[in-house]
């Protein structure tokens, strides 16, 4: 709630329309039962005058309960959609100050839910807020006041109807709690086995495991059907319960007030009156029990929100609005890096130097550390300990956007932004015009197919730029990589869907046309780095030699070892 | 309105057998209805009695003759009524809450069993998010709008019949009173849902597309950060929120504002009754007693009226939802299955040759993808297919295993069509290993079984150690126990491909169709792989769709495939000495100098 109240603040005059309202609303429906009980009297009394005056009241009383109404509804979207639209906002400003790492420990897709489904089950508490919990707790006291004051001796019928009513939901609840636990594990299996069977069903239809999955699929589904149908059967006992209690205690009044009107004559008019408020009383019971299962799931929602709101980006950037590029040369000085939540480090000290304009290999097996050196090198982390300078300078102490200025980075699962292909390259450079466009789609060996599309710069790049193919993809990630010509450039495995032929191509092309820019090179294939001025073979985290091509062959038994595997066969089949 | 046609098919298939339990739940209801329209007349004669009783006591003369006997009479029936209608009301429930649960557990397992016999076209043609939407979404809005919708539509539709035959009965003038505001309720509410609809489906869009962009910058957030695009992305973004809260907020509006509108014509309908039913009693040629108990009664119906109209439009979302659940599960249910042929017969391996003759074949009518492909291999060779993407070698492999059917010409064992073979018999003769492996949820020893859910724990290591995996499991502290699951996973992309290596020697396939790995693989990994297929190739038939050269030097045969047809046919060293596509292929691909 505390997250709240800063918003709802800003629609102080919203909220204030809204919660007036719902008090109209609320005076209108507790006062009809009264006006009745007058009218009825009324009758008895054979007053007509009294009888006209109090009807013309009562219709009053109903069109400014449609009015209280609207304007409820209304205003509390207004609140809802206003404090939904804003958290939202601060949640999207607040991912975009973090560090990347922040977004790791979240996970995207984690951050993606708090982004849609939290703030939607927060909007929608809010605008049920508005309507209904205020209007419930002022019902249920404003007819329990009633209902006390209509017939003062039967005060403890309204007790004991509540009591049975809360014990039978408190039971009713307990068990369904644990119930509706089970059942999310059961969706979850459920939905796995979906899940499996979808991704894989070639392997399930070769290995011919129809039957088996259906077995599998039938046991989770059976346990779903079996859970909910058992809270089907509390639910069943609930309604008729709490609608039987209520109309038992109607009877018992009714019978109290027949034993004792000739003490109480006046109470035979307000017989009806007692009956609405009584209903009431057990309407707001209902729907606030509703409104609290309701609620606690937006509690956690807003705890979730909260949670990311709270979160201090890992990594600051001095201040500064210089996006003068530095001189491309790199140097890390006894670089030691470990994962957050890792106990082992990923890097261990790191040290080597490649000056403004050449380019490093660097190899290494899988989970050897070469990305997280690249990544280091963009900042995408900062190291435990030693340093990493560009053009001299210890990255920690370069403003964000000269570093994103100078260093350009091509990662080996290309994403790009649904658009158009132009747009995604000037987000990069916002001042690209066509001839930029073309010297970068040439040397990354992007031209060949842009040019052949009806629309070419202009062509659309679907969500998930499923348009393309997987090889197109990484040359446009590279052709989005090299237009603002930076002074670093890395490329993460970033031609590894490419065919060795337009590697080649764009490896010449880049050779020619970036002669200034220091390239990173991570590769699988040693075929990729063979002309690097300097390789970098890693294991485990640690330098384990660095020179050129043939320096490597000689001295690094490393390199030899990966060399072979690729070397060996062809000699073999010579 | 076909919509509404398929759904009704569609409810009809899997509610039909419980049509026993819909009548009595309806019988029940009726009943319940009529306790519950009833008992108010009995609450306005205890009324009337009430005030007799009182008129007679207050009466001196009269006062000895007093009773509430009649009073209290008439009072148990009242809450006798109560009573019937709890206890009806909660086996109506209790039924229809079983017939919902099992209904949609039915309708579960019938589409995941419809999932298993359809064609794998289906599966390649359709997004795994789309399909899997029609097991979470759409069969949970099927199940809400049965679980709650059912009961109250019948309760609705019985309450609103037996109110107004027990209006009509009580007062025929009052009745009209009381029904006189309806037309403009039905206007108002007709006018509002229609404005809703609209204003949902706009926000709903809008939602959609704001969603998407989130989804799609924060996935892509390195890329966001690495080119210091964050202040970018967040104006983009307000555009995309600043609309939704625009068409959003009329969206909830227009829906939000016909429940207090309807209740306001409820609480006006009751002010109605109530002036008229009081000038009635005044003016009318009632008893003052009878009138008293008239309008009590009225006030009481006043009330009830409008709540089935309320709910039927409060349901009115939810089974519009139902209704296109149904239309997409069905179109589900009405998509072909593999063609399995009757009484097929089952292949014993291949004994002599395997023949892809002249085969035409194309995954949309009118794109070819093979143009009259020809490959013969003979028992116990090793073919490799080779070419550029989109040449069509995995779509040999579609073809062998019968993933797909062939438009032209035939794939034969030994001069049999595969299309004459029983479906499940020919595939348990082909073993495949896919590109990207698809592990299981259960331990290491269920997926590498998986074929075989019966063979021994012996079978499965020596299954393992061939795949070159075994001593990684080993390393494992749960070693062959170990849970999989393929959302955390605890294998590498080299080390999935050796898992389903495994997995695929363990059933012992007559002929093995291997798709190679990409990327992603390390050097040292890509050996052992390498190891591992050596392993398993040996003395079997088998197709190779290879990435690398250098994997399939020692191949029987190397196919390479263009564009859907065959260029070069050959071994490694006649290929080379041929200096074709292949040879250009070779050398760029493996010369290091």
């Amino acid at each position: 709630m505390k997250v709240l109240m800063p918003y709802f603040k800003r629609y102080r005059v919203d909220v204030s329309v809204a919660l007036l309202s719902v008090i109209v609303l609320v005076f209108a429906t507790l006062w009809q039962p009264r006006l009745l009980q007058v009218v009825m009297t009324a009758i008895i009394k054979d007053d007509q005058q009294t009888v006209m005056r109090e009807g013309l009241l009562l219709l009053g009383l109903a069109v400014l309960g449609i009015a209280g109404g609207v304007i409820n509804t209304i205003y509390s979207a207004r609140v809802a959609l206003g404090v939904a639209t804003d958290l939202r906002s601060d949640l999207y400003a607040k991912i975009q100050s973090f560090a990347y790492a922040d977004v790791e420990t979240f996970s995207a897709s984690n951050l993606v839910v708090r982004m849609t489904n939290d703030i939607n089950q927060v909007q929608q508490i809010v605008m049920a807020g508005f309507q209904q919990i205020t209007r419930i707790p002022l019902l249920f006291i404003g007819a329990l006041v009633l209902a006390i004051v209509t017939m003062p001796e039967q005060w403890w019928v309204i007790v004991v109807m509540m009591a049975i009513i809360l014990f039978a939901s408190w039971i009713a609840v307990g068990r369904m709690t644990k119930y509706f636990g089970q059942t999310q594990q059961d969706i979850e299996n459920v939905n796995t086995v979906t899940r499996e069977n979808l991704m894989g069903i070639r392997v399930v239809k070769s290995f011919v495991q129809e039957t088996n999955e259906i077995k599998k699929f039938s046991h989770a589904s059976d346990e779903l059907t079996a859970v909910t149908a058992k809270i089907g059967y509390w639910f069943s006992i609930l309604m008729p319960i709490f609608f039987l209690t209520a109309n038992l205690a109607v009877g018992v009044a009714v019978y109290l007030v027949g034993q004792n009107i000739t003490v109480h004559p006046s109470y035979l008019a307000a017989i009806t009156s007692f009956i609405s408020y009584l209903m009431q009383i057990l309407y707001a019971v209902i729907n606030g029990g509703f409104l609290m299962t309701f609620a606690s799931r937006a509690v956690i929602s807003l705890g979730r929100i909260n949670e990311v709101l709270a979160t201090q980006p890992s990594m600051s950037y001095v201040e500064g609005d210089d996006a003068t590029p530095l001189v491309g040369d790199i140097s890390f000085e006894h670089v030691t890096f470990t994962y957050p939540g890792d106990d082992q480090p990923t890097l261990t000290d790191v040290s080597f130097h490649i000056a403004a304009g050449a380019m490093l290999g660097i190899v290494g097996a899988t989970g050897s550390g070469k990305t997280t050196l690249a990544q280091l090198i963009a900042r995408l982390y900062d190291p435990d300990s030693g340093r990493i300078t560009i053009g001299g300078v210890d990255v920690r102490q370069i403003p964000e956007k000269a570093l994103r200025a100078t260093v350009a980075y091509v990662l080996q699962r290309s994403t790009l932004f649904s658009g158009t292909i132009a747009a995604n390259l000037k987000q990069v450079r916002p001042d690209a015009e066509l001839s930029h466009m073309r010297w970068a789609a040439n040397v990354a060996q992007a031209s060949e197919f842009i040019e052949r599309l009806p629309e070419r710069y202009e062509a659309p790049v679907e969500e998930r730029s499923q348009n393309f193919s997987g090889g197109q993809k990484q040359r446009l990630a590279i052709t989005r990589g090299i237009i603002a010509n930076p002074e670093v450039l890395i490329l993460d495995d970033a031609t590894s869907a490419l065919d060795a032929k337009s590697e080649k191509l764009v490896q010449e092309a880049m050779d020619r046309d970036l002669t200034a820019t220091t390239t990173v090179v991570i590769a699988e294939k040693i075929a990729s780095i063979i002309r690097a001025d300097q390789v970098l073979v890693l294991d485990h985290g640690r330098v384990s030699g660095i020179g050129t091509h043939q320096d490597l062959l000689q001295t690094n038994s490393i390199y030899q070892k990966i060399y072979q595997t690729q070397k060996a066969r062809e000699e073999a089949a010579k | 309105m076909s919509d509404l046609r398929n759904a009704g098919r569609y409810y009809w298939h899997y509610l039909k057998k419980y049509w026993r339990g819909f009548i009595i739940s309806t019988l029940l209801i009726a009943f319940s209805t009529w306790c519950i329209v009833v008992a108010p007349t009995y609450l306005g004669r205890a009324v009337e009695q009430l005030t007799t009783y009182l008129g007679q006591w207050t009466n001196p003369a009269t006062r000895a003759q007093a009773s509430l006997s009649p009073f209290n009479h008439t009072l148990v029936i009242y809450v006798l009524l109560y009573v019937g209608d709890a206890t009806t009301i909660f086996i109506a429930s209790l039924i229809l809450a079983r017939v919902t649960a099992y209904s949609t557990g039915t309708m579960r397992v019938g589409l995941f069993r419809k999932m298993q016999r359809m064609q794998v076209k289906y599966f390649d043609t359709h997004s795994d998010g789309d399909i899997l939407a029609r097991f979470t979404s759409d069969l949970d809005n099927i199940f809400n709008a049965m679980n709650q919708a059912l009961l109250e539509v019948l309760l609705a539709v019985a309450q609103f019949v037996g109110l107004l035959i027990v209006m009509f009965n009580q007062n025929v003038t009052m009745a009209w009173v009381t029904m006189a505001s309806t037309p403009v309720a039905l206007v108002i509410a007709a006018l509002v849902m229609r404005k809703a609809g609209t204003a949902v489906n706009q926000q709903q869009d809008d939602i959609g597309r704001l969603n998407g962009y989130i989804n799609e910058q924060i996935t892509g957030q390195k890329v966001l950060i690495t080119n210091g695009l964050q202040q970018d992305s967040f104006r983009g973004f307000e555009t995309y929120n600043n609309q939704v809260r625009k068409s959003a907020l009329t969206g909830q509006i227009w829906s939000g504002i016909l429940n207090p509108l309807m209740q306001g014509m409820s609480l006006l309908n009751t002010a109605i009754v109530i002036f008229f039913g009081s000038w009635l009693a005044l003016n009318g040629s009632l008893s003052k007693g009878a009138a008293l108990a008239l309008v009590v009664v009225f006030v009481n119906y006043a009330q009830q009226y409008y709540q089935p109209i309320m709910s039927l439009t409060s349901l009115y979302g939810m089974i519009q939802l139902a209704i296109t659940g149904a239309r997409r599960i069905d179109e589900v249910r009405n998509q072909p299955d593999e063609v399995n042929p009757v009484a097929g017969s089952h292949p014993d391996g291949i004994q002599h040759e395997l023949k892809i003759d002249q085969v035409h074949f194309s995954y949309l009518p009118g794109k070819e993808i093979l143009h009259g492909v020809t490959i013969d291999v003979q028992r116990g060779e090793m073919v490799a297919l080779v070419g550029p993407t989109g040449s069509g070698k995995t779509t040999v492999m579609n073809l062998l295993n019968r993933f797909y059917d062939v438009d032209q010409g035939q794939i034969s064992f030994d001069g049999t069509d595969i299309r004459t073979f029983d479906l499940n018999a020919l595939r348990q003769n082909v073993g495949i290993v896919l590109q990207e492996p698809q592990l299981f949820t259960g331990t290491i020893a269920d997926n590498i079984r998986y074929g075989d859910p019966a063979a021994s724990m012996d079978r499965v290591i020596d299954a393992a150690k061939q795949a070159n995996i075994h001593d990684f499991i080993e390393s494992l502290p749960d070693r062959y126990l170990t849970r999989v699951s393929d959302e955390q996973s605890i294998f590498s992309a080299g080390q999935k491909q050796l898992m389903s290596i495994a997995r695929t020697i363990l059933t012992n396939p007559r002929l093995l169709i291997l798709d190679e790995a990409t990327s992603n693989v390390d050097t040292v990994t890509e050996a052992k792989i390498q190891a591992a297929m050596d392993n398993v190739i040996q003395g079997r038939t088998s197709f190779v769709i290879a990435h690398r050269l250098k994997t399939i030097l020692n191949a029987d045969k190397i196919v390479v495939l263009k564009s859907g047809r065959i260029i070069e046919q050959g071994t490694h060293a006649e290929l080379l000495a041929e200096n074709g596509f292949y040879a250009e292929l070779y050398r760029n691909q493996m010369v290091f100098d």
